[in-house]
């Protein structure tokens, strides 16, 4: 196994239609047309992107239990950079190079500005020191997201088939099919499907057969 | 304060639980584990760092029911006990947040709204399906009242799949209103 560092490329590209970038049943990220996309690799290999453009996230974190639905949607207008780690062969018919004037619309005056501000959300991502990775074959279509929130952390979309964990400030949602953990700030609800579940608020214990 | 002994079978369902949420986390684990065998197509896999991710969102779930369990519960010798403070009449008015108060029984004081979270009450549905079940308003009628009924919080629509969910104070507040309207029919017969 070779083990290398992910870097960041430098050519700038921008998107010429939306993209559907991730999409289950369970949500959808979307990227618009004229977004800029710079590439992360690994060696030669195209592993993501930075993006920063107008989109949006929709992420249905909602837990059926016996008792009623928890949980709201997630319904984010996303509008500044984030990062995207997946299959990118398919993305690349849908780019073309950037120039001056589509860094501009989203108001970089260079072409470093731009790269700048990719590198600040690369480091926030992967660290300081850099990230190891390893590249093996596989359809496995995998996909991670990382979104900057207001606090300056990051909130991450990690799904893989039916599989999915969003991690965000206000709440945890891991699903694995009709498998759920829904944490909130208010309470934890455990379901295991067919809408049995364990909900657990502050100060009280609630349990459904 | 108040004592609920709780039977066995909880501590066996929440013995279970453990076990499905370890299951599950092994699970996600497999999100960033290789797949050697499968043959086409890229795979991503960026090390330690995604599996530290899904780790620790995984311990963050399992320290929050932990934490939450540790406050409301007490397991002693005589088995799971549950813990909990019960507020007086007099602390619960002092608390009643009025104005939401008020937007949620508005938004109880329509017959049909009452009927759609009957509806719900069998489990998701489209509005189409439910336009069936209320064939006696139009469709934008019935948007406007699920409109109503999502900002109360009674109601929760699923952006993906479009359905109509009833939320757990939606299934509490139809309880509620079908509960007053029997003790007051009652009272009239009476």
């Amino acid at each position: 196994m070779i083990w290398q560092n992910y870097q960041l490329g430098n050519a700038i590209s921008k998107t010429t239609e939306s993209i559907t970038l991730w999409r289950t049943e369970k949500g959808t990220v979307e990227i618009g047309k004229n977004a800029l996309a710079i590439p992360i690799k690994l060696d030669d290999q195209q592993k993501g992107y930075v993006f920063h453009g107008r989109g949006k996230l929709l992420l249905d974190t909602i837990v059926e239990t016996q008792e009623g639905a928890v949980g709201r949607p997630v319904e984010n207008e996303l509008n500044g950079l984030f990062l995207m780690l997946g299959d990118t062969e398919e993305m690349q018919r849908h780019l073309d190079s950037a120039v001056k004037e589509d860094l501009a619309k989203m108001g970089y005056n260079t072409e470093q500005g731009f790269i700048d501000k990719a590198e600040d959300l690369f480091d926030n991502f992967f660290g300081k020191k850099g990230i190891h990775g390893h590249q093996c074959c596989g359809n496995n279509h995998g996909v991670i997201f990382a979104f900057p929130n207001e606090t300056g952390k990051l909130d991450k979309l990690i799904a893989k088939g039916s599989k999915l964990v969003y991690k965000a400030t206000n709440q945890t949602f891991v699903s694995n099919d009709d498998k759920v953990v829904l944490k909130t700030p208010s309470e934890v609800i455990v379901s295991g499907g067919n809408r049995k579940s364990l909900v657990i608020k502050k100060r009280m214990f609630h349990r459904n057969h | 304060m108040v004592r609920i002994e709780l039977s066995e079978d909880l501590k066996e369902e929440m013995k279970k639980l453990r076990e499905e949420l370890a299951k599950l986390k092994d699970q996600l684990r497999d999100v960033t584990e290789r797949e050697h065998e499968r043959r086409h197509g890229i795979y991503i896999d960026v090390g330690n760092r995604i599996r530290d991710h899904v780790e620790d969102v995984m311990e963050s779930v399992t320290e929050g029911i932990q934490g939450e369990l540790e406050k409301s519960i007490f397991i002693g010798p005589g088995g799971v006990r549950i813990t909990r403070r019960r507020e007086t009449p007099e602390e619960d008015e002092a608390k009643l947040n009025f104005p939401k108060a008020a937007e949620v029984m508005s938004a109880l004081g329509q017959e049909h709204r009452l009927k759609v979270l009957k509806e719900l009450i069998g489990g998701g549905k489209y509005i189409n399906e439910l336009q069936e079940k209320l064939s006696e308003i139009t469709t934008s009628t019935l948007s406007s009242h699920l409109k109503v009924l999502e900002e109360a919080g009674l109601v929760v629509q699923e952006k993906m799949r479009g359905r109509y969910l009833i939320t757990i104070p939606g299934r509490t507040a139809y309880k509620m209103a079908t509960r007053i309207t029997r003790f007051l029919e009652r009272g009239n017969q009476e």
